[in-house]
């Protein structure tokens, strides 16, 4: 019984550890191939599936008889050494498989993330039903729903370090060295007590304690840039922050993408005085995310007032220690996100200046959408000035970024009487009521304010030519991008494709046809798991962004509301357990089922009808409740297979990659392409589908599973 | 005798099978010899043939190729470029435009630009050439290469039926070219010896109608076809990437020999020309490589081609480097001019004095460029106000 306990906070340990894993290789991935949802989802779809099969694979070694609580240890010791590895690997093939300093394509990203994953996430798959093995090669009747139970404290645990403490205060290696230790040592501590096993166990314990400290010297080697050196390397809350310094010029990165350099003055004069040409006296100037050089410009106006906010403060840090932008009188730099700030700030402003990297994440979406356009224009003063800048073209409109423009263009114009949009490498947006006049350069001229590249090389580039086509490119019949339906996001991800002449139809259709194999060779429970965790996974997913949509991005409550869905598991499989006990599984699934429906319409009809309902409580308690069902369920699928091994391995993979597909589907394919509302309704009808069946297979269980 | 599968066994093998598809397909996302994705890893990201992409029938804007040769089997082979694609019947060129039908080799991009603008000809960027007037650029889609950092990727790597385009025809740029009042036509943007056809019959009706003809390119062209173009061509800006086959292989697709061959060309044959070396940070920012590509331009070509130093930005597929140091540039200008370069130039860098002109003789300043404008213009009749010293360039 003492060797089953070591063992269960052995399976806790697990928890922790491949929780943190998960969350750094996903922060690595971000932050080293491309930060957008196609990744994000790939990561959670390679790592569930990963899990999934790795699950599975444990019925080999039950069918050869080699369980043994040894065993364990050493997959244990295995997976402590593994992770920082991957780290480590993700960080030095990127430069090794790709050209330095070249964008990955999806295949390719794929390609890494399936392999470098893969060791990682078998095993943390296999290691749980393994466990369960282990488990019950000492104690026959130990019950399958009590490992998931110990499994999520592990995760909820693991999720919690990770996002309120580890992410905080240690480096990524550190991180992944101090979970693995917390592993490594239940594995040392969970070692049969003779002697004998003991000393055996010490020295690869020791060796492998030794190599993860090691790895810690690699922190700074393996994140040194192929060009110039690394002059500043910080892990926020919200990505990698690094500078990179080559001669006399600081370039700020963030997920390894450069945003800002030190020496760009033609994008810092067009963001300022594009807009501020416009107007007669501006005194008040509210940034939302600043260009290096800005600062610079907004002096010329000499404002009473320039707000700039930003959201991360090590970005403001660096960009004030590297002098990418000065301080200027009247400068208020807040750190807040810039849609909750408008949202409860009675502040009006002489212009409001947007300059956010491209709408290409559902995060950076939320600020080019109708609410936020219509936020924005309630922020104005009487003839004030609204303006943004997108990733332009400089000969050819093609068609995706003609579809951006459009659409940004017809969403903007709803909320202002006059809207300019001068063409360039960047596609400069204003929106007024006031009379708008596209000769920036005559403008700045009668103010007397001097600058370099719009006086002496616009007539050159934004010819009125480059204009009028530019008009006539202009799509009438586009659709708007709005919170609920995030239009954009599907023409960036497809402008993403194109880069790479690449499609992900046959992504699409590999992944349908798994899933078509695997559905059809599944039990009736392992189904209802699937879709539990389909369901669960995606409509979690549908909360974040309504959270992120409505509440802005502030990291410490969406790390909460993920630390609440992790917690609603427990409880639920707690309640299973207690029903699983009453018999009438197969009712109590469907009613379960039936609960889901009920609120996920629910979530629905609020969210089209009364969306105002929806405050951070209500979010929290209804991912609360839907992870609470989930965890309800899962006990009592595990009973209708029979609770046997094989049964307990079956509903696991199930589960997982009910959940990897439900990450996938919901993010890639139905919110982009379809918006939230029809998400929701379409993760709906699939558990409607899921009762339908669970009520007409009902006949063919036993009947104590039915009717008691 | 075969053992016949239970259903349990062949689901188990269909999952199997279709498990290794995927680790497959994904594991081939990595093989650094893919047709068209293979830059992503490798260390030569030349381009390949597009085979059967052909269309079944041809267009409205289509003209037979020019140079070509007619082999075995229907083959064809395409001369114009040092790619020299062999396509079957129903192939598609490496640079998009050009098509095998039955035998016969034809251009898809003839009378269809699909950009067409007025610029100043110093945006080309040619200093030495004209200045301040205006240049009717157009381009069709297409390109040999595949370059990683390409400004215009969405017109260079696209077919010519995959984008709007103008219906404009040789005798119809002329016109409106001459509508424009522009001093000259560019054939800019993409890569214009892709549309060889077209481009080489608009310049020979603009040189009737007295309009000077730019040619803007990578200089990835054979020597005949060369030389035929050089008969209608006023003025070029060749790109000379880096003076490392190694590099023109990883980061543009193409190699550097075949290049050097064209600015010698052009030197025999009297066109003025300038050259553009993009300055990509940890690629192309060597002195010592500079250095040997100024020593190889002072022996076959002397010293008064311009050479233009262009700040990197991160582009396209090569967008996760930083821009080039200002001081980067700074030093490559003055390296080529110590080398002996006359004219040696910094570029994409509004209101730099690097973009000035000084006379190789006395020093001083023969024009201020700010912007696309000249406020000082010290040249008269080709030559230095001060000194009298000839001044290489086209200046009327």
């Amino acid at each position: 019984m003492n060797d089953n306990r070591a063992v269960e906070r052995l399976v806790i340990a697990t928890g922790v550890s491949s929780v943190v894993t998960q969350l750094l290789l996903l922060r690595e991935f971000l932050s080293q191939f491309q930060g957008n949802e196609f990744t994000l989802s790939l990561i959670f779809f390679s790592w569930l599936l990963l899990g999934g099969i790795g699950t599975w694979l444990a019925r080999l070694v039950r069918r050869f008889h080699c369980v043994s609580l040894l065993g364990l240890v050493v997959f244990s010791l295995l997976l402590a050494l593994i992770s920082p590895f991957e780290i480590l690997a993700i960080r030095y093939l990127r430069d090794i498989l790709f050209i330095p300093g070249v964008a990955v394509g999806f295949y390719p990203t794929l390609a890494c993330i399936f392999f470098i994953t893969l060791p990682c996430g078998l095993l943390v798959g296999f290691v749980l039903p393994y466990s369960l093995y282990v488990l019950r090669s000492r104690e026959p009747m130990y019950p399958g729903a009590r490992l998931y139970m110990l499994d999520n404290i592990g995760d909820v645990c693991g999720g919690a370090l990770f996002s309120f403490i580890l992410i905080r205060f240690v480096s990524p290696l550190q991180a992944s060295f101090l979970a693995s230790s917390v592993l490594l040592l239940s594995a040392f501590y969970a070692v049969p007590s003779e002697k004998r096993y003991k000393s055996v166990c010490l020295l690869p314990t020791i060796i492998v304690l030794v190599v993860l400290l090691c790895t810690l010297a690699l922190e700074k080697h393996s994140l040194q840039p192929f060009e110039g050196n690394l002059v500043y390397y910080r892990e926020s809350r919200y990505g990698r922050v690094t500078v990179h310094g080559e001669k006399e010029q600081f370039t700020l990165f963030i997920d390894g993408v450069p945003l800002y350099s030190s020496q760009n003055r033609q994008q810092a004069e067009e963001i300022i005085h594009y807009p501020l040409s416009q107007l007669d006296s501006p005194r008040s100037v509210l940034l939302i995310g600043a260009q290096s050089g800005v600062m610079q410009e907004l002096e010329k106006y000499k404002l009473a007032k320039t707000d700039y906010l930003e959201l991360d403060p090590q970005v403001t840090l660096v960009q004030f220690r590297y002098k990418l932008l000065t301080r200027i009188p009247g400068l208020n730099v807040i750190h807040q996100d810039g849609r909750l700030f408008l949202s409860q700030t009675d502040n009006k402003y002489d212009a409001i200046i947007l300059n956010l990297p491209e709408p290409n994440t559902f995060q950076i979406n939320r600020f080019y959408t109708a609410t936020f356009f219509f936020l924005v224009s309630r922020h104005l003063r009487p003839g004030g000035i609204f303006s943004f800048t997108v990733n332009g073209y400089d000969n050819y409109l093609a068609r995706p970024q003609q579809e951006k423009i459009s659409s940004l263009y017809k969403t903007v114009s709803q909320y202002f009487k006059e809207l300019l949009v001068l063409p360039g490498g960047t596609v400069c947006f204003l929106g007024s009521d006031s009379q708008l006049d596209p000769d920036i350069p005559a403008l700045l001229a009668e103010k007397d304010i001097p600058t370099q590249y719009i006086s002496n090389l616009f007539y050159g580039n934004v010819t009125l030519m480059r204009q009028d086509y530019l008009k006539e490119k202009l799509l009438p019949d586009i659709r708007i991008n709005s919170d609920t339906s995030p239009f954009l996001l599907s023409v960036m991800f497809r402008q993403w494709f194109s880069r790479f002449s690449s499609s992900p139809t046959p992504f699409y259709v590999i992944s349908g046809l798994l899933l078509i194999v695997y559905l059809a060779r599944s039990r009736l429970e392992e189904c209802v798991l699937f879709s539990t965790g389909f369901v669960t996974m995606g409509s979690e997913s549908l909360v974040i962004l309504v959270y992120q949509i409505f509440f802005g991005y502030v990291y410490e409550q969406i790390g909460l509301l993920v630390t609440v869905f992790l917690l609603g598991l427990l409880p639920g499989a707690r309640i299973g357990e207690y029903l699983r006990f009453k018999n009438r599984n197969i009712m109590w699934l469907i009613r379960l089922d039936v609960l889901l429906v009920v609120s996920l319409t629910l979530f629905l009809f609020v969210l089209v009808y009364k969306p105002l309902v929806l405050q951070p409580a209500v979010l929290l308690g209804f991912g609360f409740l839907l992870s609470t069902l989930c965890g309800c369920q899962f006990p009592l699928a595990l009973s209708l297979g029979g609770n046997d091994n094989s049964a307990a391995v079956r509903t696991f993979s199930a589960d997982l990659i009910g959940a990897a597909y439900g990450t996938l589907v919901t993010t890639l394919i139905l919110v982009p392409f379809f918006g939230i509302i029809w998400a929701v309704a379409a993760l709906l009808s699939l558990k409607l589908c899921n009762v339908l069946l669970l009520v007409c297979s009902g006949m063919q269980f036993p009947k104590k599973l039915v009717k008691g | 005798m075969m053992k016949a599968l239970n259903r349990r066994q062949f689901i188990s093998c269909s999952c199997g099978a279709a498990y290794l598809a995927v680790a497959g397909s994904a594991g081939a996302a990595l093989w650094p010899f893919n047709k068209e994705d293979r830059q992503d890893g490798a260390d030569d990201i030349r381009g390949t043939i597009f085979k059967g992409d052909a269309p079944e029938k041809l267009w409205k804007w289509h003209k037979e190729g020019f140079s070509y040769v007619r082999l075995k089997n229907s083959r064809v082979m395409c001369k114009i470029c040092p790619n020299r694609c062999t396509l079957s019947p129903g192939d598609r060129s490496v640079c998009r435009s050009k098509v095998n039908m039955d035998g016969t080799l034809y251009s898809l991009a003839y009378g269809n630009p699909c950009s067409v603008n007025i610029d100043p000809v110093e945006k080309k960027p040619l200093y030495h050439f004209k200045p301040q007037t205006l240049a009717f650029s157009i381009a069709t889609t297409g390109c040999s290469f595949r370059c990683l950092n390409c400004q215009n990727w969405e017109i260079s790597q696209a077919k010519p039926h995959e984008v709007d385009h103008y219906d404009l025809f040789p005798a119809k740029v002329v016109e409106e070219a001459e509508k424009a009042k522009a001093a000259s036509i560019a054939y800019t943007y993409s890569e214009a010896t892709t549309y060889y056809e077209y481009m080489i019959d608009t310049a020979r009706l603009a040189r009737e109608a007295g309009i000077a003809n730019i040619w803007v390119s990578n200089g990835y062209i054979n020597t005949p076809p060369l030389l035929e173009l050089c008969k209608v061509l006023d003025a070029a800006n060749v790109n000379l990437k880096s003076y490392n086959d190694a590099i023109y292989r990883k980061l543009n697709g193409g190699r550097l020999h075949p290049i050097l061959n064209t600015f010698k060309t052009m030197h025999e044959q009297g066109v003025h020309f300038e050259m553009t070396n993009l300055v990509v940070p940890g690629y192309v920012d060597d002195p010592e490589m500079l250095k040997k590509m100024c020593g190889w331009i002072l022996e076959n070509l002397g010293p008064d081609y311009p050479l233009h130093f262009l700040r990197f930005y991160p582009l396209y597929k090569l967008s996760r480097l930083a821009p080039t140091p200002l001081s980067t540039l700074e030093s490559f200008r003055a390296i080529a001019m110590e080398e002996g370069i006359h004219y040696a130039y910094v570029g994409n860098i509004p209101g730099h004095p690097g973009s000035n002109t000084y006379c190789h003789n006395c020093k001083k300043l023969l024009i201020k460029r700010v912007g696309y404008t000249l406020p000082i213009m010290n040249i008269k009749e080709g030559r230095c106000t001060f000194c009298d010293t000839v001044i290489p360039g086209v200046w009327d």
